[in-house]
């Protein structure tokens, strides 16, 4: 033991640890969720998205406040009844490979994603654009199938990003896009290094350099930060937040998103085809309580909406708890005596378990008998979510739009309550002709509303993720990573 | 000694069978695990057929089996790379680990084992045998928690992590090496230094020291010359067990430490479905804990005269 302590001793003597901390260069770490197959393309299912976000650029992107504001376009147009938009290219702009960004540019990564053959995830986002033609070299026609007053803010989803024309069978490893970093090495399970693109056309970046480093396990990510390996750590556990926030060397940021965690239950089959049992799980839950026991208070609650706490469509509304209703709907439905649930729980989030359990114990006092079934993670999102009757069920951030549709309109293949309710389905398109802000605004929150009385699935609260920063890290928006402008962050 | 590396073989061909039983057993395969929620219809099925998860197990099995006799282990199933070059990189990586942990645990393990028997039932002896015996019993993902929190987080010392890539040479591996070294050489320590300890007590009290001590043989020559050599006899095999447990123990200890070795490959390979790369490690290891104790039996049957001429004599 000793002899080990002086071996220990001696390496740090001989000055190993000056190998780790230079200034200018800025370590993250990510999951490698995609294993092996993980790569640039970001629109294959492998991508690794928090590099793309930082090498390639959107149209649109999300400003700090959530609205559609300029990325790779400048400024975009619509005509009377938002099927025909027309985008503005910002003018030399140089991709990582010397290529000048123009909109032959645009309608090939865009019909990337449209391209059947390649089968992207993002394809959902985009599939009422019918027709991208490039007008001239700085002007992009979008034609809809129908009317999307919203196109901008879909434009804004992380995936959307623009590559060179003809790029696509090497984008997966060489990253080549317009954003502030550029590719030196790719190795996601390993380290990549991004340096500093210094004609990022909105100037130069701030860091020289940044580490990306594969690290599946989340209790060595968080290691490695407080050990000052790591600048930067996206989901801190509501457990381990007092590690950051009692360090002087570390700093913690609270960021609220639509990252969303909740209990679903097949609207198709008995008992909960009957809307009055629906409604009485919902008003069983007291959803304060929910958030309290499972993340200590870390998130959001609302009336069950899918829609972010911080979205300007979100319906803002209080649900409490009322037991005595939850009965009163349980026996006009014909069972008096309670009913009997199977919940599937897996441990793929975090949080299910001690969710499910605080959910089993609010219901019972309202007659609601839940049996936990604890699962295997493996196959459960193939083999369990959305085949049996009531499953745990988590979501990404969405725009409401998206959400909503994605979610809940009947047919939707995610759609993972069975719910088909053609008058819910009319609310959304309605929202999606109306150009008018408010009225469109007036829409989505009656949708959100109807989901309240009729949806089948317990929105239990939206995540408020905590980010671990290193002390030294400067100028990195608060926000959801979507949104941070990676050119202002500093190292001292 | 024919039919020990007959038997050996066997072995190494049931685990492969095992293991491929016990992948397949599991629910899902490699298209459930990286489609995650896209894993439905055409897609799905696509998935399948590309990489061939639509022929039954037993066909798959074979033709793995056939390719891998003749030294081509495949590609591996979620990235298409080559195995033998994914696999290549990260055995390299484990043995260096290994290696490292081999250089500080035996000397350490030997030294204090003699120490702690020469001072039988004395407070250093008690001293050693308290620690080893916690070493010994401590789980390593435990010590090796409890060493990251102290000399990475608290003092600094050391890098907790190591992120160094998979492909680097075995310089950049230091410093981040030390940490991994460390924990692993303790329990080997521990396990190595409890059995030099009994045996040199029991040749200590033999007859041959003790006309040794009667004659008057200074007590080092005594130690060196005549007790060492013979106790040092059955330590061979625990020292070969520990190499084995060296390879597969690294699992915990390189998913801990992010470390790029064979182990958390095999982790993340097994999360990910991926058959041949999970078979290619599963031989790899069990071929080396075969080989290792075949070796260890030969070199102390090679040391001991009397094992020898027991063989032949039969």
């Amino acid at each position: 033991m000793k002899f080990k302590l002086c071996a220990v001793a001696l390496v740090v003597m001989l000055g190993a640890p000056s190998a780790y901390g230079q200034s200018g260069t800025f370590r993250q770490a990510h999951e490698v969720g995609s294993g092996a197959a993980s790569d640039l393309d970001p629109i294959s299912k492998g991508r690794v998205f928090q590099i793309t976000e930082k090498i390639m650029s959107r149209l649109v992107r999300p400003s700090l406040d959530g609205k559609p504001s300029a990325d790779l376009a400048v400024s975009w147009s619509a005509n009377a009844d938002a099927t025909v938009w027309t985008f503005k290219l910002r003018e030399g702009v140089k991709f990582h490979n010397g290529k000048v960004f123009d909109a032959e540019d645009v309608v090939y990564s865009l019909g990337r994603v449209q391209d059947p053959k390649l089968d992207s995830p993002a394809r959902a986002t985009i599939k009422m654009i019918e027709k991208i033609e490039a007008l001239d070299k700085s002007t992009v026609r979008m034609t809809l199938s129908g009317s999307f007053a919203d196109l901008p803010l879909q434009l804004t989803d992380y995936r959307l990003r623009m590559i060179p024309v003809g790029s696509g069978d090497t984008v997966k490893t060489s990253g080549i896009g317009t954003g502030p970093f550029k590719v030196e090495k790719f190795d996601a399970q390993g380290v990549t290094v991004l340096v500093a693109n210094a004609d990022y056309f909105e100037g130069p970046p701030g860091l020289a350099r940044i580490e990306m480093v594969g690290i599946p396990d989340a209790q060595a990510r968080l290691q490695a930060l407080l050990g000052g390996q790591l600048d930067m750590e996206v989901a801190i556990s509501p457990q381990s937040r007092a590690l950051i926030e009692r360090s002087n060397r570390h700093k913690l940021q609270q960021i609220p998103t639509g990252n969303w965690r909740g209990i679903t239950f097949r609207t198709d089959v008995k008992p909960f085809d009957d809307v009055r049992v629906r409604r009485a799980i919902r008003l069983a839950v007291d959803r304060k309580g929910l958030l309290d026991l499972a993340v200590a208070g870390a998130g959001a609650v609302g009336c069950d909406t899918p829609v972010g706490p911080l979205d300007q469509y979100r319906l803002d509304k209080i649900c409490p708890q009322d037991v005595a209703k939850a009965k009163a709907l349980l026996a006009e439905a014909g069972y008096p005596n309670g009913i009997d649930i199977e919940l599937q729980v897996a441990t793929i989030e975090a949080v299910w378990p001690a969710l499910a359990e605080a959910f089993q114990q609010q219901v019972a006092a309202a007659g609601v008998r839940v049996k936990i079934n604890q699962v295997p993670s493996d196959g459960y999102w193939s083999q369990v979510w959305m085949k049996k009757d009531a499953t745990m069920t988590r979501w990404g951030e969405r725009p409401a739009d998206a959400v909503l549709n994605e979610v809940y309109r009947g047919g939707a293949s995610w759609n993972e309550s069975h719910f088909k309710d053609a008058k819910f389905d009319a609310i959304l398109d309605a929202a999606r002709r109306e150009l008018d802000f408010d009225k469109r605004k007036a829409r989505y929150i009656e949708a959100q509303e109807y989901l309240w009385e009729n949806g089948g699935t317990v929105v239990a609260f939206h995540v408020t993720v905590l980010v671990g920063l290193s002390a030294r890290v400067k100028g990195l928006d608060a926000v959801e990573n979507n949104t941070i402008r990676w050119h202002l962050v500093k190292v001292d | 000694m024919l039919r020990r590396l007959l038997l050996g073989l066997v072995t190494v061909v049931l685990v492969s069978v095992i293991i491929f039983a016990g992948v397949e057993a599991l629910p899902g395969d490699s298209c459930t695990a990286y489609l995650g929620r896209d894993a439905f219809g055409q897609r799905l099925a696509n998935c399948r057929v590309e990489l061939g998860l639509d022929r039954s197990a037993v066909a798959r099995y074979l033709n793995w089996a056939a390719g891998a006799m003749q030294g081509d282990f495949g590609v591996a199933a979620n990235a298409g790379k080559n195995i033998a070059a994914v696999v290549g990189d990260r055995l390299k990586n484990t043995l260096l680990l290994a290696f490292c942990a081999f250089l500080v645990g035996v000397p350490t393990a030997l030294l204090l084992g003699v120490v702690s028997a020469l001072r039988r039932d004395k407070p250093l002896d008690l001293l050693i045998s308290t620690i080893s015996i916690f070493a010994m019993t401590i789980p390593e993902f435990v010590s090796a928690t409890l060493l990251i929190l102290v000399f990475s987080i608290w003092l600094g010392w050391v890098p907790g992590i190591v992120m160094a890539s998979a492909g680097s040479p075995a310089s950049a591996f230091f410093p981040e090496i030390i940490l991994p070294v460390v924990v692993l050489a303790m329990v080997m320590t521990a396990h190595i230094s409890r059995t030099v300890r009994s045996s040199v007590i029991e040749v200590m009290e033999g007859d041959y020291v003790q006309m040794a001590v009667l004659k008057g043989v200074p007590y080092w020559r005594i130690v060196f010359r005549h007790a060492l050599p013979n106790a040092l006899l059955p330590t061979i095999n625990v020292v070969a067990l520990t190499i084995a447990w060296l390879l597969g123990g690294v699992v915990v200890i390189e998913k801990v430490f992010n470390y790029p070795g064979l182990g958390r490959l095999m982790i993340d390979a097994i999360s990910e479905r991926d058959l041949p790369v999970v078979q290619a490690i599963a031989l790899i290891l069990a071929s080396v804990y075969v080989g290792v104790n075949l070796a260890a039996d030969l070199l102390t049957m090679a040391l001991n005269p009397r094992l020898r001429t027991l063989r032949s004599r039969r």
